[in-house]
């Protein structure tokens, strides 16, 4: 339970971040679909995901490989990342 | 020089908390939203060089799609899938102002690379890059040209658009100093190129270690002689003279050695042939160059752009990239100015030796 509360959270403050960092428009926190696919429907690239990841390697204290950049096309499977990480490193 | 081997862990935003690099920063990431393609849009030359990419491989024999209306199609549907951003090359695009016209008219951002010998309209607004290897001595010999450099500024003096690049090759590297006087008294841009063998080449302009060192002496030192004509960064310096080559520092992001096809240059990156067609095992900036001998000006543009998040350690090596970034943009983007560089020293690209 405390694990799907804190995936939540933290897809909540990665949509928080992609809004902020890359200025999109007509979507907030809440209604920012975390199935949709960035790259083919948001339109954002790999220096895109590459800001997003530096502010999150900040924030959230891990490290995050390039390699893993192409895996990361949804705001669901960056908050399952970021969490793993998490648990990893606790 | 300063070296990037400090243990801290800086966070980014104690980096950007620097205000010169907040400022560069918020400059160069405005242009995140490029995404390049390359054309051979003619297959013919009005000369024929040394070491000329064009003629080595299989893409010189396409034929010509001369229609401007296939091209305007292709254009397109280029826009269509994401493109934003053009290279107009091989063999020399001078010859087809018709094509290139159509393409700026459909793509409103690129850059023609040109041998500069026949003027290209100033209705068609991209970047021209003018290729210079050498003094005319040497452009006689390698290029088969006579009055190359006077012909060249003739063309494009004044002209906005104009940046010279010169390719220093094993024999021509002193020769720059003469070649950067010459432009810097005639207000032209200048950057530089370094010479990478195509495949199976084995002429004598490949570099060697010594000549890289060399070249990186003569580079830094033209950069400081001339800060308003020559368009480069020490980060430039060291990245295009290292001992290893672009892959090898930074892992080609292009297709033709980058097998994802997720996100990026991988993705979106294609590099037609004078008959429209491409393929992706191809697929780079100067197709048919030894991988591993790669310096090019163009694929580092990409390369070392792409690499932003191994380059964000710390306060240093962040500079220098942006330094690097804010030099190619000001190269290829009409009306993007360069700033003053914020390295005034060699920084070791992530994770490797200086040179």
């Amino acid at each position: 339970m405390t694990t799907a509360i804190d995936v939540e959270s933290i897809t909540l403050r990665v949509a928080e971040i992609m809004i902020e960092e890359l200025k999109l428009e007509d979507v907030t926190p809440a209604t920012f679909d975390p199935e949709i696919d960035l790259i083919d429907e948001v339109g954002i690239d790999s220096m895109d995901l590459a800001t997003v990841a530096l502010v999150l390697r900040d924030e959230y204290a891990i490290r995050i490989d390039e390699d893993d950049y192409p895996k990361l096309t949804n705001i669901r499977l960056i908050s399952e990342y970021v969490d793993k990480k998490l648990k990893n490193a606790s | 020089m300063k070296d990037n081997l400090s243990n801290k862990e800086w966070k980014f935003s104690e980096i950007l908390a620097d205000q010169k690099i907040r400022a560069k920063w918020d400059k160069v990431r405005k242009y995140f939203f490029l995404r390049e393609s390359t054309y051979d849009i003619a297959n013919r030359c009005n000369i024929r060089c040394e070491g000329c990419y064009y003629y080595e491989g299989d893409k010189q024999f396409a034929e010509e799609n001369r229609d401007p209306a296939a091209w305007r199609e292709l254009m397109r549907a280029e826009k269509a899938r994401g493109i934003t951003y053009v290279v107009l090359a091989g063999a020399e695009p001078s010859l087809v102002p018709e094509l290139c016209k159509v393409c700026f008219q459909e793509m409103p951002l690129g850059t023609i690379a040109t041998n500069g010998l026949k003027f290209i309209s100033g209705s068609i607004n991209y970047k021209i890059h003018i290729s210079v290897w050498g003094n005319d001595a040497t452009s006689s010999k390698v290029r088969d040209a006579k009055n190359m450099l006077p012909r060249q500024i003739e063309n494009y003096q004044g002209d906005p658009r104009a940046v010279f690049v010169y390719t220093f090759t094993h024999d021509n590297i002193d020769q720059a100093r003469e070649v950067a006087g010459i432009l810097a008294e005639h207000g032209c841009k200048l950057t530089f190129n370094m010479f990478s063998a195509p495949v199976g080449y084995e002429g004598q302009l490949r570099h060697t270690v010594s000549s890289l060192n060399q070249t990186r002496k003569i580079m830094i030192e033209l950069l400081e002689e001339y800060p308003a004509s020559v368009l480069f960064s020490h980060y430039n310096a060291v990245a295009h003279t290292h001992q290893s080559g672009l892959h090898d520092l930074y892992s080609c992001s292009y297709p033709r050695m980058n097998p994802s096809t997720d996100i990026g240059l991988g993705r979106s990156f294609r590099q037609y042939r004078a008959d429209l067609t491409w393929n992706r095992v191809a697929a780079c900036c100067v197709p048919d160059t030894d991988c591993a001998d790669c310096r090019h000006y163009a694929s580092g543009s990409a390369i070392i752009t792409a690499r932003l998040f191994r380059h964000a350690t710390d306060p240093e090596t962040f500079k220098a990239w942006l330094d690097y970034v804010d030099t190619y943009l000001a190269i290829w983007v009409m009306g993007y100015e360069k700033s003053d560089n914020l390295c005034r020293y060699v920084v070791a690209p992530p994770g490797q030796p200086v040179f």
